[in-house]
C-alpha cells in the first residue's frame, strides 16, 4: 500500500527551521500538507549568517513578505557585495571588491582579457571590478543600491542584505504562523522514536506528547539531533581544506543614530584568519574567525580588540567553536537536514543562509508524493547538495591560495597543494591561459558564476597568460562596455542615496510594491 | 525659488503678469492634479500615475509631453489647451506647510510690469486674489480625496507600470518610463462588493475618467508629429 507524504515536522526554530517552513508552506500549504515546527524553549539559536545573497530577495517575495516590513523588523541593511581588505599582501592599502553584479556585457562579452591587456604595465590602471562594474564606486561612497521610487525587491544595482539573525528568525516565524498556517509548538524534544524500517516515526516532547510526521526536517543546529545523532550519518570534516574552526563575535554599537551604514560586507584578513564586519541599522556585527591550530584564543582576542578600537575595549566576545564540514549525506530515510545540522563553513562568502534557501527550495520542489518515491528524491537531493558544498569549498579555498601573505603559518599552510581540492587545481590550470568562463561551470546547480571567480582572481592579482590570443574580435564591443560602465558610474554615484538615508526613508514611508 | 509667506501689507504693491503664469509649465511633461479635476483633465490629457522622487508616493498627473521636460501644449507664450490644471493656474502662489498662503518671489509672473494686484485700495482682497484663493482651496480640499483614491486603487492592485512604446512619423522610437496606469483587466476582475465600495466612495467615476483619458495619448502623438513636421520644414527653409 502506498504511503502518501502528508505531514512534515521541522525540529528547530532558528533561521534554518523557519525559512524552510516558510518556503515549503508557501508552495504546499494550500495543498493540504500539514507543517509543524517544534522549537525548544531552552536552547537558543546560534544566529550565524548575518549576510545574505541576492537570492533572499526572491525568497522573501515568494513567501509573501513585504520588503518594507523586513526593513522595519529585522534591523536590515543593503549589501552590494564584499570588500576584501589585506588579503593579498596584508598592506593597509590592499583591497578588492567582489560585487554582486556581473561585469558589463557578461557573459556574451568577456571583458577580463581586455582589462588585463589594457592594465599591463600601467600603474594607475583601474582595478578589475572598478573597470567592469559600477558597484565599487557606489560602495566607496556608501550609497544604497536603489531609490525610494524603486519598487520592493527591485534594484538599480543587484543587492543582498545584512540582517539581525535573531530578529529575522522571529519575523519569519510570525509570518509562518499568521499567514502560512504553520503549526508552532514550543517544547523540548526529549527523544526520537524510530519505526521498524529505520525511519523516524515521531519525536517525543516534554509537554506536547509524540509528534509524528511523514518527513522530518532536522534544523537542530550543530547538534544534528535527527540526521547525526539519530540516523547516525557521520560528519565529514573538511578542516584539511579550510582551517578556520573558531569564531569570536561581538556586537559593536554605531557612534550615533546617524552613522553611515557601510553597504557591503568587509572582510579584513588577520594573522590567523579574518574579521567580518557587517553594518546593521543599530549596530555592527564583527567577528574574528581563526584557526585554533595556528593561534590561541587570547592572541585572537587581542587582534579583534585592535580591530574594533579602544573605545570598544569592554565588549565581551562570544566564542563559538565551529566544525568546518558537513554530513556525509544530507537526506537519509525520511529525514533531511538544513542549516547547521547539515554542516557549516566559515562565512567568507555568506553561504549559510543561501544554502538554507536552496535546500528548502529543493525539498519543496522535489517533495516526494509518497514514502516509496522518497529514496529516489533523497539520492538526487544528496548529489545536488554535495555538489553545492564542494563548489563552495572550492571557492572559499580560492581566496586563500591567491594570497601572498607570509606573516604566519596560517597563510603559508593554506597554499600547501595537499590542502587544495583537485577540482580547484584543475580549474586553476586552465585559468593560467584563459579567464574563467561559463564553460567551466556546466552543472545546473552551480553556486558561484564564472564572474565571481573573475572578481576574486583578478581582484587578488592573478594573471592569465593571454599569449598570442587576438583580442580584435570583440574590441569595439569591449570599448563600448568599458565606456558604458563609466557612464553608469557617473549616473549612479550622483543619483543613489546614502545607505542609511534610504533605509530611514523606507522605514518611514515604505516602498511601493510596483 | 524664493518662497515667502504672503503678507497683505508687505506685498500690497506686488504686481503679477497674467501672461507669465503658465511659464513654468513649458518644461513640464507631468503636472500633478487632484481628483476633482479628473473629468475636465480627461477631455485634454491622458491621466497617469507617477511616484514622487523624494517619497516614492503615487500621485495622479496629466501627461502633457512625450519626453522629459516637454509640454506639447506650449506655444511659446502660453498653453494652448481647453483645460489648464489648478497647479498651473495657482502660480506663483502655493500653500505652504500648515496651510499658509505663500508666494514664490522668483517666479517670472512676479513683475512690476504686471497689471494684477493682490489688495484693493481699501485693503480688501482683490478679485484676482480671491480667484487664486479659490484655486488653492480646491487643491487643499482635493489633497485628502486624492490620497484616498490612490490608497484605494493601490489596495486593489489596480495600478500597473505602463511603458509608452511609440514610433513617431520620422521613425524615432519613444520610450517614456516611470509611468503607471490603471490595469483594466484587473479592474474587470474585481468582485461586485469591491466595485460597490468604489461606487459608494465616489471613486468609480474617477476610474472611468482615467480610462477614457487614456485615449488622449493619440492627441499627444499628433501634437508631437506636428512639431516634428514643423521643425523639418523650418530646417528645410533654413538650408
Amino acid at each position: 500500500m502506498e504511503r502518501p507524504v502528508r505531514s512534515i515536522c521541522i525540529v528547530g526554530g532558528g533561521t534554518a527551521g523557519w525559512l524552510t517552513a516558510a518556503i515549503i508552506a508557501a508552495r504546499h500549504g494550500s495543498g493540504g500538507l500539514r507543517l509543524t515546527l517544534v522549537e525548544s524553549e531552552t536552547i537558543g539559536i546560534i544566529g550565524v549568517g548575518e549576510g545574505t545573497w541576492p537570492t533572499m530577495r526572491s525568497t522573501l517575495k515568494k513567501v509573501g513578505i513585504s520588503e518594507t516590513d523586513f526593513f522595519r523588523e529585522c534591523n536590515a541593511s543593503f549589501k552590494h557585495g564584499a570588500k576584501f581588505a589585506r588579503w593579498v599582501t596584508g598592506e593597509p592599502a590592499d583591497f578588492y571588491y567582489h560585487p554582486l553584479m556581473l561585469p558589463e556585457g557578461f557573459p556574451s562579452l568577456d571583458l577580463a582579457p581586455y582589462w588585463m591587456r589594457y592594465s599591463e604595465g600601467q600603474l594607475q590602471a583601474p582595478s578589475f571590478s572598478n573597470a567592469v562594474c559600477f558597484q565599487e564606486a557606489v560602495c566607496e561612497l556608501g550609497l544604497a543600491p536603489k531609490l525610494i521610487t524603486t519598487p520592493e525587491y527591485a534594484g538599480v544595482a543587484n543587492y543582498a542584505y545584512h540582517l539581525d539573525a535573531g530578529r529575522f528568525a522571529g519575523f519569519i516565524r510570525d509570518h509562518c504562523v499568521k499567514q502560512l498556517g504553520v503549526q508552532h509548538i514550543v517544547d523540548d524534544v526529549t527523544g526520537v522514536i524510530r519505526s521498524d524500517t529505520g525511519d523516524i516515526d515521531s519525536v517525543q516532547t516534554r509537554k506536547s506528547g509524540r509528534l509524528a510526521a511523514d518527513l522530518f526536517v532536522d534544523a537542530s543546529g550543530f547538534r544534528s539531533l535527527l540526521l547525526g545523532e539519530t540516523m547516525g550519518v557521520p560528519f565529514v570534516d573538511r578542516g584539511d581544506v579550510l582551517f578556520i574552526d573558531r569564531a569570536l563575535a561581538v556586537q559593536v554599537p554605531h557612534d550615533d543614530e546617524q552613522s553611515d551604514i557601510v553597504p557591503y560586507t568587509v572582510s579584513t584578513a588577520q594573522k590567523h584568519g579574518w574579521i567580518w564586519d557587517i553594518g546593521l541599522q543599530s549596530r555592527r556585527g564583527v567577528g574574528y574567525v581563526y584557526s585554533s591550530n595556528h593561534t590561541t584564543a587570547d592572541a585572537a582576542f587581542d587582534e579583534l580588540r585592535a580591530y574594533v578600537g579602544d573605545q570598544h575595549r569592554d565588549l565581551k566576545p562570544r566564542e563559538i567553536k565551529i566544525a568546518c564540514g558537513h554530513r556525509q549525506t544530507f537526506w537519509k530515510g525520511n529525514c533531511v537536514a538544513v542549516g547547521l545540522a547539515g554542516g557549516f563553513l566559515e562565512p567568507l562568502e555568506a553561504s549559510a543562509l543561501v544554502l538554507i534557501e536552496l535546500s528548502a527550495e529543493l525539498i519543496s520542489t522535489m517533495l516526494p508524493a509518497t514514502r516509496e518515491t522518497m529514496d529516489i528524491v533523497a539520492r538526487r537531493y544528496n548529489s545536488t547538495t554535495q555538489y553545492r558544498w564542494d563548489r563552495i569549498i572550492d571557492f572559499l579555498k580560492l581566496h586563500y591560495i591567491l594570497s601572498r601573505r607570509t606573516d604566519s603559518r596560517f597563510w603559508i599552510d593554506n597554499r600547501d597543494p595537499a590542502g587544495i581540492p583537485h577540482s580547484l587545481k584543475e580549474q586553476m590550470e586552465l585559468w593560467r591561459y584563459r579567464a574563467p568562463g561559463d564553460q567551466d561551470f556546466t552543472s545546473n546547480c552551480e553556486m558561484f558564476p564564472a564572474a565571481s571567480y573573475q572578481y576574486v582572481l583578478f581582484g587578488m592579482g592573478f594573471r592569465t597568460d593571454l599569449g598570442h590570443q587576438s583580442l580584435d574580435r570583440d574590441l569595439g564591443g569591449a570599448q563600448r562596455a568599458f565606456a558604458q560602465n563609466e557612464t553608469l558610474k557617473t549616473r549612479w554615484t550622483r543619483t543613489l542615496p546614502k545607505n542609511r538615508a534610504l533605509i530611514d526613508r523606507i522605514k518611514e514611508l515604505g516602498l511601493q510594491k510596483i | 525659488m524664493r518662497p515667502v509667506e504672503l503678507s497683505r501689507s508687505e506685498h500690497r504693491e506686488l504686481k503679477i503678469r497674467a501672461d507669465r503664469v503658465e511659464a513654468d509649465a513649458a518644461r513640464q511633461h507631468l503636472i500633478p492634479i487632484v481628483v476633482s479635476e479628473f473629468r475636465k483633465a480627461a477631455t485634454q490629457y491622458p491621466i497617469v500615475f507617477a511616484k514622487h522622487p523624494d517619497t516614492g508616493r503615487f500621485a495622479p498627473y496629466v501627461l502633457s509631453g512625450l519626453d522629459v521636460q516637454e509640454n506639447l501644449f506650449w506655444t511659446g507664450t502660453g498653453l494652448d489647451v481647453a483645460y489648464v490644471p489648478l497647479n498651473v493656474r495657482r502660480q506663483p502662489f502655493y500653500v505652504g506647510s500648515e496651510n499658509v498662503l505663500c508666494i514664490d518671489l522668483d517666479h517670472a509672473a512676479v513683475d512690476g510690469a504686471g497689471t494684477r494686484t493682490l489688495v484693493n485700495a481699501d485693503g480688501s482682497d482683490s478679485a484676482y486674489l480671491k480667484e487664486i484663493l479659490a484655486v488653492l482651496g480646491e487643491l487643499v480640499t482635493g489633497r485628502t480625496a486624492t490620497e484616498q483614491f490612490i490608497a484605494a486603487v493601490l489596495s486593489l492592485d489596480l495600478l500597473a507600470p505602463i511603458v509608452l512604446d511609440i514610433v513617431l512619423d520620422d521613425g524615432t522610437p519613444l520610450q517614456v518610463q516611470g509611468l503607471y496606469g490603471l490595469d483594466e483587466e484587473r479592474f474587470r476582475q474585481l468582485a461586485t462588493a469591491e466595485v460597490t465600495r468604489l461606487w459608494q466612495a465616489g471613486q468609480l467615476d474617477l476610474i472611468y475618467a482615467v480610462m477614457v483619458a487614456s485615449g488622449q495619448i493619440f492627441n499627444l502623438i499628433r501634437l508631437k508629429n506636428q512639431r516634428i513636421a514643423l521643425s523639418r520644414a523650418w530646417q528645410a527653409s533654413a538650408s
